[in-house]
């Protein structure tokens, strides 16, 4: 039985790893997924979702009820290099976020992005990757 | 024996996975580094996508096994060879091209049976040569041209691309038949590219067009692209429910849809909603001898052209297929897709008529797109 298990558990993880819905078209539309925080230990869920309408890149951060809009976005295919500028709010007034970072595995559908973020309180590293 | 039925059928899950190695030629194998072997044959692997050949070749470290490319089986048959044309222990002189990993793999662009010296496993894929005299584009009774055979006639499809890669018009910018640029500066000539379009066609060239998903993921071959492909197209023409069907001999062997009945291009209700599209939606109309076809809501789920040019869900496009004689269709598209491009623009080529024949069925999944 145990024999069993592990056959189907190697052959499950084979087709774990089938190439997924690419997306071939503006390499920083669709859905990311990762993490941001002062270090790797202390560090929060983020989804990014991105679009691109042909002149600007817009999108939200956390979609939901506490979402933050990106305000400006930009992408320097010198490089693959992205920024990111989003404003959210809280009690104590407006946070600025900025994300600087770099597509990493362009042509593949699972590639991400990573780099530093910072606000008027916090810093730290990102790293998030197309779903 | 319950273990090896479980093992058999996890074996047969793998199986049913997509080939990965459908590949441009490019993507595998430099042409700029020549290599000539002889040797002695000890396995005949006769499966698609590709027949390998294996030799043993001598070398000054011993004896060295390669294995020698070739194309599908299915081409190769055509082409009148058998599983058996070569046999272990027969002794080869081949030439061909080297693999880029540096792996002991060649591309055989040919091999010559030292026994007899004849030449062996070759394919011509080149088209048959034109009629002598043109014939009258077949039509209707009501006159509008015919873009499929002609029932209870002669059967046949379009193949024979003129152009297997997609510039603009008027540009002559020199790529292979897969689209790979001879010079990677020339890229943006061919087409007019917004910066982020022009870095990712230049990455994907850099890379060979080896992230190609129709060779890597047998995805479909939607826009201009199902009309540059090998095994070609094949019109259907249902006059009586107003709708046009290509029935593609690459990708899968599916087909598109090409309504006449007047319709939008909006989705349809309980079918395939208003989602993007592999072949996106396309409403036509008879303009004279031309079938004007419009095409809009693509996905981004595939290279809409070979040799990697990018494309948005913005694209539309405007094909025009005229049957300028019974043996020629003429293809002529303009892609209008500010998401990729500063501009619309303009390409064409034409096709062969292949009579007699039907439209090949060669899945992906067990040959070459």
């Amino acid at each position: 039985m145990r024999r069993l298990i592990v056959i189907f558990a190697f052959f499950a993880a084979c087709l774990a790893g089938a190439p997924a819905g690419a997306q071939e078209g503006h390499p920083l539309k669709g859905s990311w997924i990762g993490t941001w925080g002062p270090s790797k230990v202390h560090s929060n869920d983020i989804l990014v979702i991105l679009n691109w309408d042909g002149k600007v890149i817009s999108g939200t951060i956390n979609p939901g009820t506490d979402d933050i809009p990106i305000k400006n976005a930009s992408l320097n295919p010198e490089g693959w290099v992205v920024h990111l500028e989003a404003e959210a709010k809280d009690k104590a007034g407006p946070i600025n976020y900025v994300l600087d970072g770099k597509i990493e595995g362009l042509a593949f559908h699972n590639r991400s992005i990573t780099g530093t973020w910072k606000s008027q309180r916090e810093s730290g590293q990102f790293k998030i990757q197309r779903q | 024996m319950k273990f090896i039925a479980t093992a058999t059928l996890a074996l047969l899950l793998l199986a049913a996975r997509p080939v990965a190695a459908h590949h441009a030629l490019s993507a595998k194998f430099d042409d700029k580094k020549p290599m000539k072997l002889s040797g002695v044959v000890t396995l005949v692997d006769w499966r698609n996508p590709h027949a390998h050949v294996f030799i043993n070749v001598q070398d000054p470290k011993g004896v060295l096994n390669w294995a020698v490319e070739l194309e599908s089986p299915i081409d190769l048959q055509e082409g009148g060879w058998r599983p058996d044309t070569l046999k272990p222990g027969d002794k080869v002189t081949v030439e061909g091209i080297v693999a880029r990993d540096g792996s002991r793999q060649v591309w055989g662009n040919s091999v010559v049976l030292t026994a007899t010296g004849r030449r062996v496993l070759n394919v011509d894929l080149s088209p048959p040569p034109p009629p002598l005299q043109a014939r009258p584009t077949p039509r209707w009774p009501d006159k509008q041209p015919r873009l499929g055979p002609i029932p209870g006639g002669v059967q046949g499809y379009w193949a024979y691309p003129s152009s297997t890669v997609l510039m603009e018009a008027n540009t002559n910018i020199k790529m292979d038949p897969w689209g790979l640029l001879a010079n990677i500066a020339d890229a943006s000539k061919v087409a007019p590219m917004q910066p982020w379009a022009l870095a990712l066609y230049r990455s994907r060239q850099s890379r060979f067009l080896q992230d190609d998903p129709t060779y890597l993921n047998c995805k479909p071959p939607g826009g201009p692209r199902q009309f540059q492909l090998r095994y070609g197209v094949q019109f259907v023409e249902d006059r009586e429910r107003q709708r046009i069907f290509v029935l593609i001999g690459g990708g899968n062997s599916n087909y598109r849809i090409i309504y006449t009945d007047g319709r939008t291009h909006a989705g349809q209700v309980g079918g395939d909603d208003d989602n993007p599209l592999y072949y996106g939606r396309a409403v036509a109309k008879w303009e004279g001898d031309a079938l004007s076809v419009d095409t809009r809501g693509f996905n981004e789920d595939f290279w809409f052209t070979n040799g990697g040019l990018p494309h948005t869900e913005q694209l539309k496009l405007l094909e025009k297929f005229t049957r300028t004689d019974f043996d020629t269709l003429k293809y002529e598209v303009t892609i209008d897709d500010l998401g990729a491009y500063t501009r619309s623009w303009s390409s064409g080529w034409t096709l062969r008529w292949v009579a007699g024949e039907e439209l090949p069925r060669h899945l992906c999944q067990e040959n070459r797109p």
